[in-house]
């Protein structure tokens, strides 16, 4: 049985649409598995080195097991995005002459296979090999991994259970950052009770049976789980919502976008997919806090002008790449009414313009790293919406592919729109504000290359027409197309 | 209203549809049957231009649908649920095609009004999106959406099917009121032979992409039709 199952999901991989697209996908998508893989595996094995050197008077093995309990808290908020129970594969499954255990047991298994797992396996599987190569005690290194083993097994089965309400996510979220504070002020050394907690499964051995057991009642409790609700009305059902009908009525003021704005607030607020691309635009003002703190990036301009461009243009990037796919679903209904593409389009860049405003605003804090920051940081902003947001707009006319508004993306959803065009388009996206900022600031100076970096997105603002026109030009020359290929899911 | 001339669809060297000459004049009811895969969708969605003819144009009210827009204004359609926002409720879809069409609230609303019977109090003020409701239901909010804005020209596609019995039995007065009183051009497509005899006055049955019946409808038409199907 368990081999009929095998097949059934070796083909689903090799036949899904996102595969059977092109060798182009096949290889980016074996890149990128590769690449983290590769990543984590490199660490794994350097980690030792690096954190002799940065810590050198404690044992780098402690250090780990300081900062554990922060990567089991981000483990947790990565996963509830990225990963979730895919129960609805079972419907075809319950009126065939399956035993319903069988199918549930291999539900779960195969979430144990999942990349989520992996990754971390490729990081301390490596780690506890130079261990080992050091001459730590192998019995206290193969405890320490195999603890550490029934923990990533832990957070698959945690994570099934909570990432059905975001109440849990923001708990998570919050006692991450709480704990990064408290531990940075020294009020309570986080640090301290993680290294307590974890060095300990090292010191002593047996104490692996803790996770171990820990991992075995979360799998009976997710399995029960299934099982109880294991019926059309139950696990499997899409949850149907109350609806939150708001008043926007004050959008109708804004002449004839607003029967497309208001769509668009709407789908922006009641369908998951759009719901992750806000709250990832949210994430991207925080983008600069990991450039502007380090040093060896801080006085870079390179890396200044990257991260000004993601601080204010999060959301206008990711959104944008996906118009029109954002209305794939009912595009038959949109290309055969009395629908004009330039204010549709006009519509999509005023969300967009909302998106950089809103994170302009977020942004005024990054005063504290100086004013010289700051003044690119609007420089950028301006960028984005003169600039950025008409070449996101192109791009995503070219983009063509369906999006399932009301379904999380996984973790490797977004190379479904990912092609060699997307990847020319992103070039002047990420590099034109620096290639603006750089060259009047060799010959002028600083000033100069923040004014000729403003004015280039005041310069885009004043063409904006005719950069609509332009892209509406796009739409109608890829309508069949477009809607060919919007029809296949 | 309606002129197809010459029109043939192929995909990859397959010639799915293969229409010489057809054209429907204005205040007509028109149904075209015919078997799964004859042709029915292709030959509406090239009617609103969705896809693009291999050869040959077609016109509605004399503008060439795939050269101009102009059409849009007078002509709805309802294909499939690839034509309703999910994520709306039912008065939301109804009032932003309402926007669409140059209609006011009060104007939808009234036009709502006219349906309540054949909304049967399953679609208006029940708090759900249109991706919640039922496929008879969501059938149901689309029809309707596509009356909205005194179109000239509605095409449906098999607008009977999922819906109950009641409903079948009111959409065929609807649909029947709309040609000979509003004078408007309807064309549906159906399998069920006696829903179609009962609302169309002509009926035009395609096979293999190609017409190959083309009635006017009277009491022996139902007879012909089942006749010609039960070969």
């Amino acid at each position: 049985m368990t081999k009929t199952f095998l097949s059934l999901e070796w083909k689903k991989f090799f036949r899904s649409a996102a595969f059977t697209k092109g060798m182009v996908i096949k290889i980016l998508m074996i890149i990128g598995a590769l690449y983290f893989g590769g990543i984590a595996i490199v660490l794994g094995v350097f980690s030792f080195k690096i954190l002799q050197k940065a810590v050198p008077d404690v044992d780098p093995l402690i250090t780990v097991n300081q900062f554990l309990m922060y990567w089991v808290l981000g483990e947790l908020a990565f996963r509830f995005f990225m990963h979730q129970l895919p129960v609805m594969n079972i419907k075809p499954l319950m009126v065939l002459p399956i035993k319903r255990n069988k199918v549930i047991q291999f539900l779960l298994n195969k979430t144990i296979f999942s990349f989520f797992n992996l990754i971390a396996l490729f990081f301390f599987i490596p780690f506890s090999a130079v261990l080992l190569y050091k001459g730590y005690p192998p019995f206290q290194v193969l405890g320490w991994l195999l603890s550490l083993g029934s923990i990533v097994l832990c957070l698959n089965f945690v994570n099934f259970i909570i990432n059905k309400n975001n109440t849990y996510f923001y708990i998570i979220v919050s006692i991450a950052a709480l704990s990064i504070a408290l531990n940075k002020y020294d009020v309570i050394s986080f640090t301290s009770i993680s290294e307590s907690i974890f060095y300990s499964l090292y010191q002593t051995p047996y104490l692996v049976v803790i996770p171990l057991l820990l991992a075995y009642f979360l799998y009976k409790f997710n399995f029960n789980m299934v099982a109880k609700q294991f019926y059309l009305d139950g696990i499997i059902r899409k949850k149907v919502k109350q609806v939150e009908t708001k008043d926007l009525s004050f959008i109708d003021q804004l002449g004839d976008i607003a029967p497309f704005l208001k769509n668009d607030v709407r789908m922006v607020w009641r369908n998951k997919r759009p719901k992750q691309v806000l709250l990832t635009g949210f994430f991207f003002v925080f983008y600069g806090l990991f450039f502007f703190t380090f040093d060896m990036y801080k006085d870079n301009y390179f890396f200044t002008a990257f991260a000004s461009i993601f601080i204010t243009g999060g959301f206008l990037l990711t959104f944008g790449q996906y118009v029109p796919s954002w209305d794939s679903e009912y595009y038959k209904l949109m290309m055969s009414q009395n629908i004009p593409y330039y204010q549709y389009l006009k519509s999509k860049w005023s969300l967009m313009v909302v998106g950089v405003v809103i994170a302009y605003i977020l942004s005024i804090p990054y005063i504290y790293f100086g004013l010289e920051t700051f003044a690119m940081i609007s420089a950028a902003a301006l960028f984005n919406l003169g600039l950025n947001s008409f070449i996101t707009l192109y791009g995503g006319a070219l983009n063509r592919v369906p999006v399932e508004l009301n379904t999380k993306a996984n973790a490797f959803g977004n190379t479904q729109g990912f092609n060699a065009t997307q990847l020319l388009i992103s070039i002047p996206k990420m590099l034109g504000p620096y290639v603006i900022f750089i060259v009047p600031y060799y010959f002028l100076g600083f000033k100069a290359g923040v004014i000729a970096l403003a004015l280039s997105g005041i310069i885009g603002l004043v063409f904006m027409k005719y950069f609509l026109k332009f892209i509406e030009k796009t739409y109608q020359k890829g309508k069949y197309k477009t809607i060919a290929a919007f029809a296949e899911k | 209203m309606i002129q197809i001339n010459q029109i043939s669809k192929s995909y990859k060297g397959v010639q799915v549809l293969n229409v010489e000459q057809l054209s429907i004049p204005k205040g007509q009811s028109f149904g075209l049957v015919g078997n799964n895969g004859a042709g029915k969708t292709t030959l509406f969605s090239l009617l609103l231009d969705l896809i693009q003819p291999t050869t040959g144009h077609i016109t509605n009210n004399n503008i060439a649908v795939h050269e101009s827009e102009e059409w849009k204004p007078f002509t709805s359609s309802f294909i499939d649920e690839s034509f309703l926002i999910g994520y709306l409720t039912p008065e939301e879809y109804f009032y932003f095609i309402g926007d669409l069409r140059n209609q006011s609230k009060a104007e939808v609303d009234a036009l709502l009004a006219e349906f309540e019977d054949f909304f049967h109090g399953e679609i208006l003020n029940q708090k759900k999106y249109l991706r919640d409701l039922s496929k008879g239901n969501q059938k149901k909010a689309g029809i309707v959406a596509a009356l909205i804005g005194n179109p000239e020209v509605i095409i449906l596609d098999e607008p009977f099917a999922n819906l109950d019995p009641t409903t079948q039995i009111r959409l065929k007065k609807i649909l029947k009121d709309l040609s000979q009183q509003k004078g408007v051009s309807v064309l549906v497509s159906s399998h069920d032979l006696l829903h179609v005899t009962d609302v169309c006055e002509r009926i035009v049955v395609i096979d293999k992409g190609e017409v190959v019946k083309d009635l006017a409808t009277n009491e022996a038409t139902l007879k012909e039709l089942e006749a010609y199907f039960e070969r």
